[in-house]
């Protein structure tokens, strides 16, 4: 391959610059769902308690 | 309902005024925000003779002439936009895509012969992106020089099987 | 439903829950993100590993760049998205500056550093593509001189939402700062025909067929479709995080309030 180091650096970056934020935002969503789950009991986070089924089911 | 229509009348009032302030602004800077100057560009505002500008076109066909001058690469070659055309005089590595017919972009000054002495060259390629195989081909079955020109439309390459075609 | 009512802003119009604001609803978002989000996030990675290792390994070499063309995987679905996001950022600025959307507040706060990043990566790669085939890491051309205007604004916006002590000030501004910068797509846009400039003219274009060989498009929409996801999952995942600490914010205050009463 010609100008290795210089596809190398981009796909590198290409990676993670998009992966670092998505791993920052995915770590924050679950910081403030047990967060919010220690401050309202009541609160299921993702889906809401009541028709559902997801509360029971955990 | 009328407090949120009122909000989007100013609004658009407000975009309205930016937008066609943009523009007049544009209209007004357009020279500013022109990389380069092309060679038929230079009869109606030349710069100042020994001023530093960019000088932008093709590479004409024929026209590169390389040699040695005290130990360093040199380059002569013309630079040309289809209606007019400069000589350039280049000493120093030039990029690997340089080639005639490519686009090239050169920082200089004027010499007093008419010549263009430039200390910089930057290759400007197109937006066209196809295999060797298929450039291959087009440059065999004569449909395309690229040391003369763009390349056909790309209606009649982009799916082209360079294999059957190439053979 | 009764925690989102908890939270849910003022009622400002005298019919909540009717047109726009029945998707302001924080709850409801709460719920249809927690349902989309896994599915966007995994074929947003699946695809854009894809599109990359295709473009990396199987898609042809350009004629005359050779293997650096493989750069434009990473470098023109980043520019997309850098413009892309700065429009997803403008019409959340029009919902919450004309309709006072309260999602669209949170939305716009956590676009700005997302669409930064992707600005960023496209500047960056652009840089790195620039050197070995321009013989340039940087010029100051209207393209490359109006994505870095770009990348200004993203910062700026995020500066000036976080500058305020009262949060719905910093929404109204960065709001309004976020609509100015509009002016700048379409430069961004026409520049590379409007002005001489080093960087080519597009090769996908909505008049024209796409001056490129089919066998690097394919890889290249599968890469642009997959950062697309992606940048969309992460907004969400952030919008989602944004909504949560919002709730436990005002939950705590109310507690604080009652056991002060």
């Amino acid at each position: 391959m010609t100008h290795l180091p210089y596809i190398v650096a981009a796909y590198v970056l290409g990676v993670l610059i998009p992966g670092s934020f998505a791993v920052a935002a995915f770590a924050r969503m679950r910081a403030a769902a047990r967060r919010l789950a220690a401050v309202d009991p009541r609160a299921n986070p993702g889906s809401s308690p009541g028709p559902e089924t997801g509360a029971r089911r955990r | 309902m009328t407090r949120k229509r009122r909000r989007l009348w100013i609004l658009l009032a407000c975009g309205l005024g930016l937008g066609s302030a943009a523009t007049l602004a544009l209209f007004a800077f357009s020279d500013s925000l022109v990389f380069f100057l092309a060679p038929s560009d230079l009869a109606a505002k030349a710069p100042a003779p020994g001023r530093t500008f960019r000088l932008g076109g093709l590479v004409e066909q024929g026209s590169v002439q390389r040699s040695t001058e005290k130990g360093r690469p040199t380059a002569k070659f013309r630079v040309g936009d289809g209606a007019a055309s400069v000589e350039v005089t280049y000493v120093g590595i030039l990029p690997d895509l340089f080639r005639e017919g490519q686009g090239v972009v050169t920082l200089g000054a004027m010499q007093p012969d008419g010549t263009f002495r430039a200390s910089e060259v930057l290759a400007k390629h197109d937006e066209t992106y196809m295999p060797k195989d298929v450039a291959d081909a087009l440059k065999k079955s004569g449909h395309w020089n690229p040391a003369a020109g763009p390349p056909p439309p790309a209606a009649t390459w982009n799916t082209m099987e360079p294999k059957k075609t190439g053979g | 439903m009764d925690a989102s009512s908890v939270v849910a802003p003022p009622p400002s119009g005298r019919n909540p829950g009717r047109s726009l604001h029945r998707f302001a609803n924080p709850g409801r978002f709460l719920r249809l993100s927690g349902v989309v989000l896994p599915w966007l996030a995994a074929t947003g990675a699946a695809l854009t590993a894809l599109g990359l290792i295709w473009g990396l390994f199987y898609a042809p070499a350009d004629w005359q760049q050779g293997d650096a063309v493989r750069i434009m995987y990473v470098h023109v679905p980043a520019a997309w998205l850098a413009s892309a996001g700065y429009l997803g950022l403008a019409i959340c600025s029009v919902l919450s500056l004309v309709w006072r959307h309260p999602l669209a507040d949170l939305a716009a706060v956590e676009i700005g550093p997302v669409g930064a990043a992707f600005t960023a990566l496209c500047l960056l790669t652009g840089s790195i593509w620039g050197k070995p085939m321009w013989g340039a890491w940087w010029v100051w051309d209207a393209r490359l001189t109006s994505v870095l205007v770009l990348f200004f604004l993203y910062l700026g916006h995020i500066a000036l939402v976080r500058a305020f002590d009262n949060p719905e000030r910093g929404y109204r501004s960065g709001a309004i700062l976020a609509l100015i910068g509009v002016v700048n797509l379409p430069i961004i846009k026409f520049s590379v025909d409007w002005w001489n400039t080093l960087h080519q003219p597009d090769t996908i274009t909505l008049t024209g067929a796409p001056t490129m060989y089919v066998g690097m498009l394919w890889p290249l929409l599968f890469s642009a479709l997959g950062y697309t996801l992606v940048f969309a999952a992460i907004v969400a995942a952030r919008t989602r995080a944004a909504v949560m600490e919002r709730r436990i914010r005002t939950l705590l205050m109310m507690r604080a309030e009652e056991t002060a009463a």
